[in-house]
């Protein structure tokens, strides 16, 4: 049997999966990146090959992506994180239909892709040179109000007042103003809320800025996983979004499947020349 | 004090410039096999950016900016025009002590450069002649004034559609020609300014035969190299830059017979229009070609809007011939300055099909509201000829580098993609 792997190596975590010849993903991982990414990545991928009880050589082709791809030189191929959340998002979602729209957060980056009928990427637009409203803004609040990252979601669901208003994405005046709403006893679950919403607002513009929002809106990345920011986005944007079962490794997903289909490629290659 | 600190601000501007022009020239250089001719253009920028002064002497010099301004009548008035507009940061930093945060770099940069330069100069260089194109360009005019430079406001129309507009522009080149003899002390004559036309055509024909050469497929010339020729030629004596180029014609000539491709074979063509890249600000261009892409054709006022179109008279009267060069810089003239700029879609247009281009990188400096507004046009009308393009809002800062290079890779890459499956 042959396998294919992709590993993205993002700013905050490393995330791998490997797929086989039939685009199903056998396994994944996520772990943290750590300033010793490479050698991080490295033990990532060969705890995952152990777990599944594989060797080195069952891996035909590796794509990397991410902000490490270039560094990390055991991979055959390097692809922009783009290109590959097109391809791992477009099939991920072919069950609901054709993905055109795709939101993705990360540790440091917003990123809208919109797709056209084919599934090549027609246009995308990211957040300017700051990580404001991205995973690390997140990871601030949560720090900030004491709960953990992944609390953030039930407190969300829990809030019954309007959320609160926060004015700014950018993580140090939202972090003063955070305090202050502390200091007056507002509640967190509407202090969190109201955080998702301002992340939202800031999606859903950049959103209509890449272009018409059709057929189906895909949110992946790991603050996919915040069902509270799912509720803030879909109701910025006024219609449903579709959050894959693991939206942390979409990109990584995508990069297996670029690798499948660059092996195939060339070996057609081989044979027809 | 206030000199001593001058002195110091100023020893400091030319380190950070020449650290600049070194890490330029760095990744201009690592791309591999580069033409043999090409030395003499990395050398001359070594040169000029490592050194105290980067104006050529001896000569009275006429600075320019924008290429509305005619270089056949500085010619012929005994004067060395001189392409003020700078790429540099380390001057765009100074420029923003005094100018607007939102104000576009090549504005900001060039203030900031003669600002800097003022006490460095001087009486170097005679007078600077900036054409009424942009609203900055214009504001400039009075800033530098300010800064004690003699500057010239060539007025120009804000159409080039009506007769009313060719005639007013005509009459503004016939006035800057007569005060040109003043600022030089040299009359215009008919024979000086056919003389000066003449070399001025020769140029231009040397850079179109480059330019027709990357029609090549695969194209034998990086677009990067293309654009510091072009480049050169803002500082450059053209008696020295036209031998230079012709040796480029000449080697790159030999490498098409030979099927040589500057990059990769497949390399998806790209056509590089918006704001000029200008030394050292060559981000996009070498980040364009990094990722794996080539520029065939620019469609900038630092390159093929700077040398593409020459002058052409039928008779042989000053009258005639300065006319004729007024025609040659508004008629072809395609500054989004310009309303309607509908001859820049028509341009693009044209130039994607001969040139076989993939996809378009439209780059903007911010500030610069001429170049982001035109982007929803001309993104509309490419988009129905099915080219894609990427729309990139920049300016001279290093820090967008890596949020640049991701975005930069996935076109490249989204073209690689849809060539792929073309070719299966």
């Amino acid at each position: 049997m042959q396998y294919f792997a992709g590993i993205d190596i993002g700013s905050t975590s490393i995330k791998i999966a490997l797929i086989d010849a039939e685009k199903n993903l056998k396994s994944s991982s996520v772990c943290p990146t750590g300033s010793l990414f490479h050698k991080n990545t490295l033990a990532a991928f060969e705890e995952l090959l152990e777990q599944e009880n594989m060797q080195r050589e069952d891996i035909s082709y590796i794509f990397s992506t991410g902000y490490g791809r270039k560094l990390f030189k055991e991979a055959d191929e390097s692809i922009s994180e783009i290109t590959a959340n097109a391809i791992g998002a477009r099939e991920v979602g072919v069950k609901a239909g054709k993905v055109k729209t795709i939101i993705n957060i990360g540790g440091q980056d917003v990123k809208v892709i919109s797709l056209d009928e084919d599934g090549h990427v027609k246009n995308f637009v990211m957040n300017d040179k700051c990580a404001a409203g991205t995973g690390r803004f997140l990871e601030m609040t949560a720090r900030n109000l004491e709960v953990e990252v992944d609390e953030l979601g039930t407190y969300h669901q829990r809030s019954t007042a309007v959320p609160l208003t926060i004015n700014s994405t950018c993580t140090v005046f939202a972090e003063s103003e955070i305090i202050g709403l502390l200091a007056n006893d507002k509640g967190k679950s509407e202090i969190i809320a109201g955080i998702h919403y301002s992340i939202a607002k800031r999606v859903a513009r950049l959103t209509r800025r890449c272009g018409t929002i059709d057929d189906v809106v895909l949110f992946d990345g790991g603050p996919a996983l915040n069902s509270g920011l799912v509720t803030a986005i879909e109701n910025e944007l006024m219609r449903k979004v579709l959050v894959p079962e693991k939206p942390e490794i979409t990109t990584a997903y995508g990069a297996a499947l670029i690798a499948l289909d660059t092996h195939l490629y060339c070996e057609d290659e081989v044979i027809n020349a | 004090m206030e000199n001593e600190r001058n002195a110091l601000r100023q020893k400091t501007t030319r380190i950070h410039l020449a650290m600049e022009a070194e890490e330029t020239l760095r990744r201009l250089k690592a791309f591999p096999d580069p033409p043999e001719a090409m030395d003499y253009f990395y050398n001359m920028f070594q040169d000029r950016f490592s050194n105290d002064s980067i104006l050529p002497k001896g000569k009275k010099i006429i600075g320019t900016m924008c290429v509305q301004v005619p270089d056949e009548l500085i010619h012929a008035a005994g004067a060395v025009p001189f392409r003020l507009c700078s790429g540099a940061f380390s001057y765009d930093q100074i420029g923003a002590e005094f100018m607007p945060a939102k104000s576009c770099p090549v504005v900001r940069a060039t203030c900031g450069m003669l600002q800097i330069n003022d006490t460095l100069w001087g009486d170097k260089i005679n007078a600077v002649v900036i054409p009424t194109t942009c609203d900055q360009k214009k504001k400039a005019t009075e800033l530098l004034g300010d800064l004690s430079y003699s500057v010239y406001s060539l007025e120009m129309p804000s159409s080039k559609e009506s007769d009313a507009a060719r005639f007013y522009w005509q009459e503004s080149v016939k006035q800057f020609a007569l005060d040109l003899q003043q600022m030089t002390g040299q009359k215009i004559t008919k024979k000086r300014v056919q003389k000066a036309i003449a070399k001025k055509t020769q140029a231009t024909e040397l850079y179109r035969q480059l330019h027709e050469l990357r029609k090549a497929d695969p194209a034998p010339l990086f677009g990067k190299d293309m654009l510091l020729v072009s480049n050169a030629y803002f500082l450059d004596d053209i008696d020295s830059w036209m031998p230079a180029v012709k040796k480029m014609i000449e080697e790159v000539k030999q490498r098409k017979a030979q099927n040589f491709s500057a990059g990769n074979r497949h390399a998806p063509r790209i056509l590089l229009t918006g704001s000029p890249p200008i030394f050292p600000n060559m981000k996009i261009p070498i980040l364009i070609e990094e990722s794996g892409g080539i520029i065939v054709a620019d469609e900038v006022c630092s390159s093929s809007r700077l040398l593409y179109d020459s002058v052409s008279y039928d008779e042989n009267s000053l009258n005639d011939m300065v006319s004729a060069i007024a025609d040659r810089y508004l008629k072809p003239c395609t500054c989004p300055c310009l309303t309607p700029n509908t001859d820049r879609q028509r341009k693009l247009l044209e130039m994607a099909h001969e040139f076989a281009a993939d996809g378009v990188i439209y780059q903007a400096f911010s500030g610069c509201l001429p170049y982001e507004m035109e982007q929803n046009q001309i993104a509309k009308i490419l988009e129905k000829k099915g080219i894609p393009m990427l729309y990139v809002e920049t300016d001279y800062s290093p820090e967008d580098h890596g949020q640049l290079s991701t975005r930069v890779e996935a076109f490249i890459e989204s073209i690689k993609f849809r060539k792929r499956k073309k070719r299966i």
